[in-house]
């Protein structure tokens, strides 16, 4: 079933058992960013958490960890809460090839409601703004949805761009933005200071669960965040234009802010807790100047904790870093079984193949590092064979353990692109790669003594079907 | 008043909390760091804040352009 907007995305979680309601007063700091860091560690099935009880603020509805378990993102993609990772990975790649589904104009959108523009914009206004980690430079938007559009291509829907970007609330009109190089607004905003322009933005905050998860998938340049919203959602994704931008916007989102990056200004930003686990900032980047605020009456301002993994948004983009990799791979190597690269965002990824002869599964790892995502990703990438399922953990390490002999099977590529947040990279950006060749040798490929593998006996998926229904019907 | 961060005399305020006199949002001047009046020491006052986020006016004169400004082409 498809959520047009984050309200009835809760009110469903609410249904599911997978939101809590925090009625007692809380302190913005440290309160709210400790709870959601909690539920991050209370197991891989932890609620939502809502709160409308915050001190000094009358009217703050607060949702935090709303993707964050593998029941919610579940529930975000309409499938039963219990559904395995891996399964939810495969639903999603087969939803992702009914892609492109046309976005439907809707009209009336409820952030019509309330506007504040010119002098009057305040951000601290219509937002509860509130600290994630001890050492960030700010308060920080970090689960927005920003739109912009190609400079020399402004009617080109297809290369109009949705994606998350982290903010820093510099003032009540002002905002820091990081564009991560490989992205596509930084295309966007290169192409405009070199024509000396500012670079018009939308910013949607509050969005149904989907268009948050389409924000955060590495799409090509030319792919459009709408179009794999319909497909993943079974219904066209229902969108208007900001009234100021005329940039298409999600319909039901809680808050609009319209406005433009600045061409050719830079400003201090961060540090910011990241995704990587580390703090990243002390450098100067672009600055949005916010013109105008549409808002929901009472919006709910919608935020996300990140620190060390795993926290919500490694359940966010995880299965959506897996997809692109996996169809890009198959496209051209059929063998690829199975992609899983939710560690870090695909820092490390690891692949299951079949192989045509040897050295061919250290040739599929080297094409995921030259994949567009993995040109700042998969730093580290395991090659596993096709019958180890690379969502389980155990298996990896038993391939790591018995199928790699480091004499050969470490391939490393030095002084390879990586993004710039990886702690480990040095000069920040440049990092040697690293394949792990976990597969078993196959000829020419003869190493090893690996003619004698144990199976399982072929009676035993059987057993499984039986020891299953006796342990339903409740035998002793 | 100073900044927690680089210790800059210049803080202005940048939000009052709906209910009066519950807490201030203050932004410093020069590192734009920002905190609110009722969070923990360790963010509020320069004595507690921790070195190893503390700024000086040189760490921010260095601080490198990401992304660079490309040249203009007309
Ligand atoms: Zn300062």
């Amino acid at each position: 079933m498809a959520h047009d907007d984050l309200r009835s995305f809760l009110d469903e979680l609410d249904r599911n058992r997978q939101l809590l309601r925090v009625t007692e007063e809380v302190a913005p700091e440290p309160d709210l960013a400790a709870a959601a860091n909690a539920a991050c560690r209370i197991g891989p099935n932890a609620p939502a958490l809502h709160f409308d009880n915050v001190t000094g603020f009358t009217r703050a509805r607060i949702a935090l960890n709303v993707h964050g378990s593998w029941a919610n993102h579940a529930i975000a993609l309409g499938l039963p809460p219990e559904t395995s990772v891996k399964d939810q990975v495969q639903e999603f790649i087969r939803r992702w090839e009914e892609a492109p589904v046309e976005p439907e104009r809707r009209a009336d959108p409820p952030w019509t409601r309330n506007t504040v523009t010119g002098d009057d914009v305040d951000l601290y206004a219509v937002l509860p703004l509130f600290r994630l980690n001890d050492g960030d430079g700010g308060h920080y938007l970090d689960k927005a949805a920003v739109v912009s559009r190609d400079p020399e291509a402004p009617d080109d829907f297809g290369r109009q761009n949705v994606g998350t970007y982290r903010m820093q609330v510099k003032g009540r009109n002002r905002l820091g933005l990081q564009p991560v190089p490989m992205h596509d607004i930084a295309v966007h905003l290169r192409k405009a200071e070199e024509r000396g322009e500012d670079l018009p933005v939308a910013i949607a905050l509050g969005n149904d669960p989907v268009i948050t998860i389409v924000a955060g998938t590495p799409l090509g340049y030319e792919q459009s965040e709408y179009r794999l919203a319909g497909a993943l959602r079974g219904a066209p994704a229902p969108i208007a234009s900001a009234p100021l931008t005329g940039l298409d916007v999600p319909w039901g989102s809680e808050v609009i802010l319209e406005g433009v990056v600045e061409g050719r200004t830079r400003e201090f930003e961060g540090p910011f807790g990241e995704f990587t686990g580390h703090y990243s900032g002390g450098r100067r980047m672009p600055v949005i100047r916010v013109e105008r605020i549409s808002h929901r009456d009472d919006p709910i301002f919608e935020a996300l904790y990140l620190g060390m993994p795993w926290t919500e948004i490694d359940y966010l983009i995880g299965p959506a870093t897996c997809v692109p990799l996996q169809q890009q791979l198959r496209a051209e190597f059929p063998e690829v079984r199975a992609v899983n690269a939710m560690y870090t965002h695909g820092l490390l990824a690891i692949i299951s193949t079949a192989k045509r002869y040897g050295g061919f599964a250290r040739a599929v790892g080297t094409r995921a590092m030259t994949t567009p995502h993995g040109l700042g990703y998969c730093k580290v990438v395991i090659m596993v064979d096709e019958d180890v399922d690379p969502f389980d953990l155990p298996q990896v390490m038993w391939a790591l353990s018995t199928k790699v002999n480091p004499a050969s099977d470490l391939v490393d590529l030095p002084a390879m692109s990586v993004l710039e947040l990886d702690p480990g990279s040095e000069p920040p950006g440049i990092t040697d790669k690293l394949i792990i060749d976990a597969t078993t040798p196959v000829p020419p490929d003869v190493r090893g003594s690996y003619g004698r593998p144990v199976t399982d006996l072929p009676e035993t998926s059987q057993w499984i079907a039986r020891l299953t229904s006796m342990l339903a019907r409740g035998d002793s | 008043m100073i900044c927690p961060r680089c210790a800059y005399e210049g803080v202005d305020t940048l939000a009052c909390s709906p209910v009066p006199e519950a807490w201030e949002v203050l932004r410093c001047g020069r590192c734009l760091y920002a905190w609110r009046t009722t969070e923990p020491a360790r963010r509020t006052s320069r004595e507690h804040y921790p070195e190893e986020f503390r700024l000086t006016q040189d760490d921010l004169d260095r601080a490198p352009e990401v992304p660079a400004v490309p040249p203009v082409r007309r």
